[in-house]
Order: C-alpha cells, then structure tokens, then sequence
C-alpha cells in the first residue's frame, strides 16, 4: 500500500478537551478507513472521532 | 524496498546524545540504523504475539460455557488483533511492507513465543491463558509503556495498557470462580500444570545468557528477562496462592526474590502438553532447538491468518 492509504485517527471523550491522535488506520479508501478507525480505536467512550488522510497533513515545524 | 542504511539517516552517536537528552524518537528521522533494527525487532515480536493468540484464542473459545461467555472470548480476540494492527502499523511507517510481514511470511519466521504454538483445548486452559499468557503481555508491555524511547508506540499503549488489564480481569474472574468447585478446580490445576511453566519461559533466556546491551541502552526496554519474569510472578505467583492453586515457585523472603521449584528449564512433551521434570534440568540450548522448530499448532494459526490472503 502507499503512502496515501495511511489515515491519521483523532479523538476526544469530552466537550471541554481538544481533539488529540490515537493512532492511524491504513485502507484503500475512505468508508474501510472509516469502519476501521471506530472499531480499531475503541478503547474510550469517545464522543467525536475524525480521520484525515495522511498525505494531506503539511508539517509547519519539525524537530 | 529501502534498506536500513538509507531509512535511518543519524549515527550511533547522534541517536545516544538524543537520548542522552531525554529525547523520544518520533521517527525514521532520529533513527540510526541500529535503533531501527531494533525497534523493528521488538515490534515484530510484539505484533507477532497479539495476532497469533487470536487463532489460538478463537479454538479454544468454542469451548465456552454459554453464549454471552463465547462473546466475551471474541470481544478479547478484536482486541489482540487491533493490538496487532498497531504494531504493524507503526513497521509499516518503518519501511517495513506489512502485507508481506503478515501474509507472505513462512510459518517458522513468525517471533511470537513458543506457548503459542501449544493448544489451548479447553475453556479452563483459555481462562488460564488470559490470566498467565495477558499477564505476561502486560508485564511486557508495561516496561516498554514506561521505557520505550519510541515515542508512537508509547502512545499507542495506553490503549493495549488498558484492554489487557480487562483480559486479566476475565482470567482471573474465572479462575477464582472455577476454583470453587473441587472438580473444576482440578482440571484447571493439571491446566496450570503445563501453562505455568511455558509462561517462565515466555520471557526468554536468564540474563547471565543473554545480552541486552543495545535493547536497554536504545530502551526498547527497561527490564531485563529476569527481572521482567520476577515482575510476572509477583503478580501470578500470590494470586495462584490465594485460589488454593499450586505453582511450582515460591516468594523467598530472605532473597527477596521468586524462587522456581522445579527443573528449570526443563523437556517438554508437547503432544501430550506435559513436562518431564523427573528428568531433571536441561540446558537453554536445547531449548532454543525446541523454539526455533516451533510447535504443534504454528503452522495451522498461520494459515489461518493468511488463508484469504492468498485466497484473494
């Protein structure tokens, strides 16, 4: 698989708490990726959960 | 496929004043090439290991009592494969192609442990094997938890940290249940009879055999084999006690330390999942032969992983 079927996974339990990674999936497209993420990554009672493709994130600082 | 040399663009050096820092490695960027071999090395062991239990887990799970049992079993095995998922994952952004790790290797390159490739065959040894077996994983992963200097696998064990501990708690929920009945109780000792022994050796050969250098000065892990199966039977040992069950090891006040009661190591007669202590002790090398051949069942988990795959 490429580069571009890497899916970064974010998430938070709360209102009040950002959104921070919990992982990434790796899927040929969008809705697997999806399924994947939630079953994956459900260790919490999260109450939002996003996706974004990896080869969409620009890195503005790097150490 | 990149080779190591071209992944892993810092020296020896820079990767130990890195460390020396205080630093975590977030990537192939901060990796030398011997911090990359390494790191994939124990990630594959670790990945190895949560997806073998799941064929393993999944035979023995037919064995349950009832069907909201049967459900629990599985709930555990999504768990191990999702485990699993994050170690490959992570080779994979290693340079590692996670298609053919998983799904092209040969069946004996597999580098999960030995007790794996023994059949669980009941839902005493299944139990069994969540409160022995995730025992061990969790020692395990709790050291790389709290020393691991790669910083995205640390991450991801807060989740692996906490979904053990719910395997534990099914092993040991049954157990204590189990051993209240004089008839269950006996099948689960002549279970633990076998179990607990191959689980001392899951954490590898004694340290005046083995060197770490590398693994503890990179920190791929904190505790050294002995100290790791130390750390796994102050939890099995007491709480083995506590049931009315017998193990062969014992807590030695005055050393401060767990001692092992039997031959150790010691032959295995893996057919008829019994050990043959009467022979005495053997040595390590002989053990190792046992490893490297693998076990009754490695061939059969490893198909069943990679059937429709190749299917496809």
């Amino acid at each position: 698989m490429s580069r571009s079927d890497v899916w970064e996974v974010f998430a938070r339990q709360t209102y009040d708490e950002p959104l921070h990674h919990v992982g990434a999936v790796t899927e040929s497209d969008e809705d697997l990726a999806l399924v994947s993420a939630r079953s994956i990554y459900d260790e919490q009672p999260w109450i939002e959960m996003i996706i974004v493709p990896r080869a969409s994130i620009r890195e503005a600082i790097r150490a | 496929m990149a080779t190591v040399e071209e992944l892993a663009p810092r020296t020896e050096d820079e990767v130990r004043a890195h460390l020396a820092a205080g630093k975590l490695v977030e990537g192939l960027r901060h990796m030398s090439p011997e911090y990359l071999r390494g790191i994939r090395r124990i990630l594959t062991v670790s990945a190895d290991t949560e997806l073998v239990s799941a064929p393993s887990y999944i035979r023995a799970a037919q064995h349950a009592p009832a069907l909201n049992n049967f459900g629990s079993a599985m709930s555990i095995v999504q768990d191990e494969l999702a485990h699993a998922h994050i170690g490959y994952r992570l080779l994979g952004d290693l340079g590692v192609d996670m298609d053919a790790l998983i799904y092209e290797r040969a069946p004996d390159q597999f580098k999960y442990p030995y007790a794996f490739d023994v059949a669980l065959d009941s839902w005493y040894e299944l139990v069994l094997a969540n409160a022995l077996y995730d025992q061990a994983g969790f020692v395990l992963l709790s050291d790389v938890h709290s020393s691991s200097t790669f910083g995205p696998w640390k991450r991801a064990l807060a989740k692996v940290d906490k979904e053990e501990t719910f395997h534990l708690r099914h092993g040991r929920t049954w157990v204590k249940k189990l051993s209240a009945d004089p008839e269950d109780k006996r099948r689960l000792q002549s279970a633990l009879d076998w179990m607990f022994i191959l689980t001392l050796e899951w954490f590898g050969l004694p340290d005046a055999r083995k060197r770490h250098g590398i693994q503890l000065e990179y920190g791929f892990k904190g505790l050294t084999n002995d100290e790791l199966r130390q750390a796994w039977m102050a939890e099995v040992v007491p709480f083995m006690e506590e049931m009315g069950l017998d193990v062969p090891a014992h807590h030695d006040e005055e050393a401060g330390r767990y001692v092992i009661d039997c031959p150790f190591p010691a032959a295995f007669d893996e057919e008829a999942k019994r050990w043959l202590l009467d022979e005495g002790p053997i040595s390590w090398d002989e053990v190792i032969v046992r490893w490297k051949a693998r076990g009754p069942m490695n061939r059969e988990y490893v198909h069943k992983l990679q059937r429709w795959y190749r299917a496809l």
